[in-house]
């Protein structure tokens, strides 16, 4: 009984010192899956230079955005900005740290190593249901180079079982190319998808690659981060229409073009969607990665570092060397004034 | 030989002393943590799920879909004296179905194997391999559920798509329940097994543990009358083990009803649909609430949150009549063998 | 199941059907025999290859230096995971032991009939709540309500509610198959009930109990959900603080890293996988052989 008594001994020990012992600045960094690779390729090189503790964690721009807001974590990534209604509940600061895109793949033996064309309208077809066929009239229409090729195979549409950022601007951009999903589905990071019978829900980027790669004749939307990932497992991928009426392909002066055409628009807050810029080289689907941070921190000392390391992400973290390992672009230097902007109304 | 406990002259019988009433009062402590904490999540659940409850009303058993509603308009919905996103309509219908299937199937094949697979542990299995046998099929309750997970993603579900699903639909095609071909492989067969697999070492250890602590010359005598081991078995054995059994197959349906990671990975996301086949994608209330938990954090109204707490109420109230039901099949049964 | 009716069947009949030599016998006795040593077989083919599939992608990872190195990112090592898993997992275990035994011995020993059916009754349905919801009810609870941020005492809690059912169901089911006999030998030799218990109950009882603790503990350390609710995740070796201070535990590993776009991240994932299961097959090794020693002196089991 005597080691079990001096354990909890210790125990209540360690609980009544503890708030007092809190001692060096640590932060905590959650959210998104998507930017989730990039903290980690930045904060490994910044705390080795700071004297600060970073943890980083993949939740979901939900958990992010609500850890945040409560103050458990200092700072919340996520790959949409807070709505108005969000916003109400409390003034936060969304301030995008780097741009990321997506793109659609699919599993079409015989063509995943062309580039295949697809619109908001076409997806958004194939996506409820009304498209049923890989050979639909409509999906050959925009495929006059290889349409012929399409087989008479029925579509596996997979989407994302879990809420995340990707579902985000993916139904974002079916909503502002198709009015029929607008009115519909809309966009969010779940949505209430229609019920197509062969439709398969998959658990995260990784779970979407096994799947589409699992599943012949199948389409799916996947982050620019793990085109690596899906060229290697012999998926195609999409040119998608933008608001010009150009099939354009996820590279990256495509999505330089989108950053750029819209970077004038972006208000002060930043909280602006890059989906279906306009421009004729402009890829559609591309969106800010934003760190959603608390104006208010606990204390001076939290608030310096948190600071900090912004201001380092979005000078010294903009470097290419970060970036293209994870395919993701650097914010234009009118972007980058706006959110150091921000970072700095970040106090205590 | 069960033992109940101890009568009031057995109490008296032993000698009272200090330790007696400190070991009396510090357990039946014990016992009243173990009861609050179970209503204490309890009570969670129901507050935390009480707003969705009026919100949703009886609809959140008719609803087939999932709807958050429209988190990024204006305006706000009010039913039942609290608002939601507007259009948000939440059903459990497809989660139900999910869970209660993809259970009652994984426990319809691992209880009569995990009994089975008991039996030979302790009767047929050489003594010098019984320790390592134990041990190993005690190992499979320690794989992570994550891992297992990652198994079914990794190796059930493509042996299920290439080759269960083909063979099926070659031989059955006229049982649409089966044979109508495999589809990607998440479902409700990947998740069944998946699911029989994890509660399997669960039953199985506890029941070989039990048999183990059973009289052997209960079931020498058999033998000595002339039954065959297991003859012996299936006669004496079992039967009197009963309650026991009972019990380890509760705690595993428990872990089936709440398997959370590993169903999640190979289900298949359901939504909007019942299954139709055992091929036919599933959605589990455990899993739903995992992939769903995060979208729900970006609803302002907090109802979508709300309602996924109801899910876990519904799952709480199923798993508490289950075994309600099951426990009044075993009493009744008891006591139909005992007047026989 | 051939039972032994006593109603109807006319005694030569039943005993002819169930006389060693009959066919009907044969057939059932090598079919059951066969099935369960096929379905033994077929578990343990199971565990084995999860074993493989998980050491085989794990290997390129699992250099010397992942015991020394902490999480770096989604790479580097995993000496904080690690040495966060044991903190959680002894915690959870010491907690769940005290408050575990103490309920199954009132259960078998001093409980009234209708509390006792209520409390088995309680435990069971405890064991159907999902983990997640068990992670929320912490979350909830004890890193905002109480204000604890994520802490080891959050995890542990979570993990104790989470091993409890096991070990109250499995200290009560193990306690009351002592035989009758046993016990009042203790006491008519003049012990008390405290005595009989320690010294003639609990000891034959430990073996039965140590199965259900190890496949408790089994189950805490594979769970995932709870701990990313309560424990949080850090980068770095966790601290002894109680309270205000994240823990690092595999199974985040595992969850997260296999998501990430690396292949080194997956290989770290998978080494995570590798050596949670080794934990596991260790502590069960030594539980094991620690209680072959006790278990022969306690029963006296013909060997």
């Amino acid at each position: 009984m005597r080691p079990l008594r001096i354990l909890l001994a210790l125990v209540a020990f360690s609980i009544t010192t503890t708030a007092a012992a809190f001692a060096a600045a640590e932060l905590l960094e959650t959210g998104s899956s998507l930017v989730y690779p990039l903290m980690n390729l930045w904060v490994p090189v910044y705390t080795k230079a700071h004297d600060v503790k970073i943890t980083t964690q993949a939740t979901g721009s939900g958990t992010g955005i609500s850890q945040a807001v409560a103050g458990v974590a200092q700072i919340g990534a996520s790959d949409a900005f807070m709505s108005d209604s969000q916003l109400a509940q409390g003034k936060m600061l969304n301030i995008p740290l780097a741009i990321s895109a997506q793109q659609v793949n699919y599993n079409i033996p015989g063509l995943n190593d062309v580039h295949l064309n697809f619109s908001g309208p076409v997806l958004a077809g194939i996506y409820d249901g009304s498209i049923h066929f890989w050979d639909d009239a409509k999906i050959k229409s925009i495929n006059s180079q290889y349409g012929s090729k399409l087989p008479h195979e029925a579509i596996i549409p997979i989407r994302r079982s879990d809420g995340s950022g990707d579902t985000f601007i993916f139904t974002q951009y079916l909503s502002a190319s198709a009015p029929s999903w607008k009115s519909g589905p809309g966009y969010g990071t779940t949505v209430n998808w229609p019920a197509v019978s062969n439709s398969v829900g998959a658990n995260g980027n990784a779970g979407m690659i096994q799947a589409c790669q699992g599943a012949k004749f199948s389409i799916a939307y996947i982050g620019v981060s793990y085109i690596d990932q899906t060229n290697q497992a012999g998926l195609g991928y999409a040119a998608l229409e933008n608001a010009a009426g150009k099939f354009v392909l996820p590279t990256e002066p495509n999505i330089l073009a989108a950053a750029g055409a819209k970077d004038k628009e972006t208000p002060k807050d930043e909280r602006i969607s890059l989906i279906f810029a306009p421009g004729a080289n402009s890829y559609p689907i591309i969106n800010y990665e934003y760190a959603i941070v608390h104006p208010k921190q606990k204390d001076a000392a939290t608030a310096t570092e948190v600071k900090n390391f912004l201001s380092w992400a979005l000078t010294s973290g903009q470097d290419k060397t970060y970036l293209d390992k994870v395919h993701f672009i650097a914010l234009p230097a009118s972007i980058a004034n706006l959110s150091k902007a921000q970072v700095a109304e970040i106090g205590s | 030989m069960a033992v109940a406990a101890l009568s009031g002259a057995e109490q008296r019988r032993s000698r009272i002393a200090p330790l007696d009433v400190a070991l009396r009062y510090g357990t039946t402590v014990m016992a009243f943590v173990t009861a609050t904490i179970v209503f204490l999540v309890a009570i969670f659940l129901i507050i935390y799920a009480f707003p969705a409850i009026a919100f949703n009303g009886f609809g959140i058993f008719t609803h087939l879909e999932w709807n958050l509603g429209n988190q990024y308009g204006s305006g706000v919905e009010h039913r039942g004296g609290f608002i939601g996103a507007p259009g948000a309509s939440f059903g459990a219908v497809v989660f139900v179905v999910g869970t209660v299937v993809s259970s009652a199937l994984a426990m319809a094949i691992a209880t009569p194997l995990a009994i089975l697979v008991a039996v030979a542990m302790h009767y047929r299995v050489p003594r010098r391999l019984k320790t390592p046998v134990n041990t190993l099929v005690e190992l499979m309750a320690g794989v992570p559920s994550v891992v297992y997970g990652l198994w079914g993603v990794g190796v059930l579900v493509p042996w299920i798509s290439n080759s269960v699903g083909p063979f099926l639909a070659a031989h059955f095609s006229a049982l649409s329940f089966i044979g109508s071909g495999a589809g990607s492989g998440n479902g409700l067969l990947a998740s069944s097994f998946i699911l029989a697999v994890m509660v399997f070492p669960i039953m199985a250890a506890t029941m070989r543990d039990v048999i183990s602590t059973f009289p052997q010359i209960v079931f020498e005598g058999a033998i000595g009358l002339g039954a065959t081991p297991w003859q012996s078995v299936t006669t004496m054995v079992l039967p009197a083990i009963r309650t026991q059994m009972f019990a380890a197959a509760m705690l595993a349906l428990g872990r089936a009803l709440g398997e959370t990671m590993a169903v999640l990975m190979v289900c298949g996301s359901a939504l909007n649909q019942v299954p139709n086949s055992i091929f036919a994608p599933i959605n589990t209330i455990a899993a739903v609430i995992v992939s769903q938990l995060d979208s729900a954090l970006t609803d302002p109204t907090g109802m979508a949150e709300r309602s996924l707490a109801e899910l876990a109420l519904i799952l709480f109230a199923i798993t508490l009549s289950v075994n309600l039901v099951a426990r009044l099949i075993m009493r009744g049964s008891d006591r139909v063998k005992r007047t026989a | 199941m051939s039972e032994m009716t006593v109603s109807g069947a006319p005694a030569e009949t039943t005993a002819r059907s169930l006389s060693r030599g009959s066919p009907l016998v044969t057939i059932q006795r090598n079919v059951g025999w066969g099935i369960s040593l096929l379905a033994l077989a077929g578990a343990l083919a199971i565990l084995l290859a999860i074993f493989w599939f998980v050491l085989s992608r794990g290997l390129p990872a699992l250099r010397p230096s992942i015991f020394t190195t902490v999480t770096s990112g989604t790479a580097g090592g995993l000496e904080n995971a690690i040495a966060g898993t044991l903190m959680l997992v002894i915690c959870g275990v010491i907690l769940v032991a005290i408050i575990g035994f103490g309920t199954g011995i009132w259960l078998s020993s001093y409980a009234p009939p209708k509390p006792r059916e209520l409390v088995r009754l309680l435990t069971d349905v405890l064991a159907g709540v999902p983990s997640v919801v068990v992670g929320y009810f912490g979350y909830i609870l004890l890193v905002k309500l109480a204000g604890w941020q994520f802490s080891l005492a959050g995890g542990s809690i979570a993990l104790t509610i989470i091993m409890l059912p096991y070990v109250v169901r499995g200290t009560d089911l193990a306690l009351e198959a002592v035989p009758r006999e046993l016990r009042e030998g203790g006491f008519a030799l003049g012990a008390t009930y405290t005595t009989v218990l320690m010294t003639v109950s609990w000891p034959y009882a430990l073996p039965s109990v140590f199965t259900m603790l190890l496949l408790a503990m089994g189950i805490a350390l594979g769970e995932t959900a709870p701990l990313i609710y309560t424990a949080g995740w850090s980068n770095y070796m966790p601290t002894l603080h109680a309270t205000h201070s994240p823990v690092p535990y595999l199974t985040y590993v595992i969850w997260t890293f296999i998501s990430q776009p690396f292949a080194e991240s997956h290989a770290l994932a998978f080494a995570a996988a590798a050596i949670l299961m080794m934990m596991i097959l260790v502590t069960n090794v030594f539980a094991r052989s620690w209680l072959e020693g006790l278990a022969r002196k306690q029963r006296g089991e013909s060997s």
